[in-house]
């Protein structure tokens, strides 16, 4: 009964509250160790699954931009009136550009950092012996409409080399991944 | 105080068992328990929660992806499919076969899903996609599903069909909900349809044949007189007498002129003659400049200023109709013509056209099985009396016949005449627009439902 000696302050005249008091705080202390540990044990993981969980989906989101812009630029491409594919000079680079800042040239472009010269544009014309589709060459026999070529059949616009998009996760350094979406529309204009 | 206190009783000797000791003793082998009671309690967390929301972030966000990409697939191959559709028995063999053409996987450029990584139509690993063949419909309501058994099977009407549905099923993999109700074997499958067709009548027509035929009856909506299935002569107009007759094999004559289409400011095929077979040979050729290569419902038109009508008994055509006739008949073969040789530039003027896989004299329009290169889309005008004032009623089509025992038509021929078989609206037009009119029938263009 040492410990239970009165104290000055006249604590001591409440004996069955002391003991406990001490213990609950002692064993609180390490009880609150213990949970700071697993906390600290679990942080990395829980924050390496959150912070991936928002990247994977800034991926998907950035995928699914470009993707809907290539099927954008592809459909107004093929639905164009007298498109030559085939000059300097046409329609397909305004598209283009059309598309990569939604029609506002000083604004915001869609996809940060995304260049008209990324996207390429591609035409197709439908070989009816082989029943493939081949690349339509610039030439009157191909698609160069002003050489008195015919329009041709399918558009592609793809990303050749990929849009480059890198997951930034902390503590980890990843190498840019390559985004190549590629749509094909069947050619409807004249 | 406490602290005091506490610092006192671990001061205390070892062997005298305290009150709080004994607390310790208890309460350490409870902690034990609890500090592996956190960890499943955080388990247990991550799993359902945890995993549900990251769920949503990851595999919602890849199957709404998915979906997109199989839903532009899927509208490309509708559109392929509904342009092969022209209203004769072979359009949905050959429309068929353009919606597979649509995702093939020429210059590895096939229609992809999941973030492009697999072919629609091809498996990866567990997963698989299926493209259904299309369905086809008389009604754009019919495609879409709005009619009939909700987008059940295709239906089996008699008409010609119009419109397209296609289907493509596809698995999305599941990462996090697999471990949930949702998508347990780590898939879920995806369908996605889309629906094309041909279009309410056209306006403004381009890439037609930009020829004025007038109306036999202006006040017929349906065929401005005409007898769909009827083989006509079309001759360029002329005036007094004696008219020319009707070629072998019709019993009609239809006059019609050249709308005026010529582009002076062309630098190539600059040629009024080249102009015109370029007509012929393809339609109105394409420009930025909508009046170059369009035709309005509801305008006035004028004839081609150097091909204006001549006296019946000269017995002879302006250059330009001859023009027209030697680019008609590049529909049926290659080469040049004998006659046509003098139009300038001719030789690469011609060079790209094709002529049309089926070339043969066709009776019945629905047994006709070329990829409509012979079909004509020619203006209807209310008279061409006055060819400074003629008023586009609609459009109407013909499929070019080749002259009696021959393979073509004679391009030489001194009154401009050619027969072909009036088949009313069958093939969707290249280009146009709705706007600015009222009609109720007549050809129009590819379009997607929804």
């Amino acid at each position: 009964m040492m410990a239970k000696a009165p104290l000055p302050d006249g604590r001591g005249s409440e004996p069955v509250s002391e003991p406990r008091a001490s213990a609950r705080g002692f064993l609180d202390r390490r009880r609150r160790g213990a949970i700071i540990l697993e906390t600290a044990m679990w942080i990395p993981i829980m924050v390496l699954l959150l912070v991936g969980m928002v990247e994977i989906a800034r991926f998907t989101y950035t995928y699914y931009s470009l993707q809907k812009m290539l099927y954008t630029i592809a459909r107004l491409v093929g639905t164009g009136q007298g498109t030559n594919f085939c000059s300097e000079q046409n329609s397909v680079t305004d598209t283009v550009n059309f598309a990569l800042n939604g029609g506002n040239a000083e604004g915001q472009p869609i996809i940060q950092s995304l260049q008209a010269a990324q996207i390429q544009v591609r035409v197709e014309r439908y070989d009816a012996a082989s029943g493939e589709l081949a690349q339509c060459e610039c030439s009157a026999t191909g698609c160069d409409t002003e050489a008195g070529g015919r329009p041709p059949d399918y558009v592609v616009v793809s990303i050749p080399d990929g849009y480059p998009l890198r997951l930034s996760i902390p503590g980890l350094n990843l190498d840019p991944i390559p985004l190549r979406p590629q749509v094909r529309v069947p050619y409807g204009g004249t | 105080m406490a602290i005091r206190s506490l610092r006192r009783t671990r001061a205390a000797p070892a062997g005298e068992p305290s009150p709080s000791r004994v607390g310790s003793r208890i309460h350490a082998s409870v902690r034990g328990r609890r500090s592996g009671a956190v960890s499943i309690q955080m388990l247990v967390i991550l799993v359902t929660v945890l995993f549900g929301f990251m769920g949503f972030a990851v595999d919602l966000g890849r199957l709404y992806l998915i979906r997109a990409e199989l839903k532009s697939a899927a509208n490309s191959m509708a559109l392929a499919a509904a342009t092969q559709l022209n209203g004769t028995d072979a359009a949905q063999g050959t429309a068929s076969t353009a919606a597979q053409t649509a995702r093939s996987s020429s210059g590895g450029f096939e229609l992809r899903y999941d973030f492009g990584s697999t072919p629609v139509g091809g498996t990866s690993g567990n997963f698989g996609s299926v493209v259904e063949e299309p369905q086809f419909f008389e009604t754009a309501d019919g495609a879409t599903g709005l009619e009939g058994t909700g987008g059940g099977a295709a239906a089996t009407g008699t008409g010609p069909m119009r419109h397209v549905r296609v289907s493509v099923t596809a698995d999305a993999p599941t990462i996090f909900w697999r471990f949930l109700q949702v998508g347990q074997e780590g898939r879920v499958p995806i369908r996605v349809q889309a629906a094309a067709g041909v279009s309410a009548p056209l306006c403004v027509a381009c890439g037609i044949e930009s020829l004025a035929v007038a109306a036999l009856d202006a006040s017929d909506a349906d065929n401005f007189g005409l007898l769909a299935g009827t083989r006509y002569t079309l001759g360029y107009n002329c005036t007094g007498v004696p008219q020319p007759a009707a070629l072998p094999g019709a019993t009609q004559r239809l006059a019609y002129l050249l709308i005026n289409r010529l582009n002076d400011a062309a630098t190539t095929f600059a040629d009024e003659a080249t102009q015109t077979l370029r007509i012929g040979a393809g339609g109105l050729p394409g420009s930025t400049v909508e009046t170059r290569s369009c035709v309005n419902v509801n305008a006035v038109e004028s004839v081609w200023a150097a091909a204006t009508p001549l006296q019946c008994n000269q017995n002879r055509v302006a250059a330009q109709v001859t023009g027209l006739l030697c680019g008609l008949a590049s529909r049926f073969e290659t080469g040049t013509f004998s006659g046509c040789e003098n139009i300038a530039e001719i030789d690469s003027a011609l060079q790209g056209t094709q002529p049309d896989t089926d070339v043969a004299d066709v009776e019945d329009y629905t047994g006709y099985t070329g990829n409509g290169r012979r079909v004509l889309t020619l203006a209807i005008v209310d008279a061409i009396t006055d060819p400074t004032a003629m008023t586009v009623l609609g459009f109407r089509q013909f499929l070019l016949e080749p002259v009696a025992n021959s393979t073509n038509i004679t391009p030489l021929d001194n009154n401009g005449r050619f027969n072909a078989l009036y088949i009313g609206s069958q093939m969707p037009l290249k280009q146009g627009r709705f706007s600015g009119c009222s009609i109720s029938a007549g050809p129009g263009k590819v379009v997607l439902h929804q």
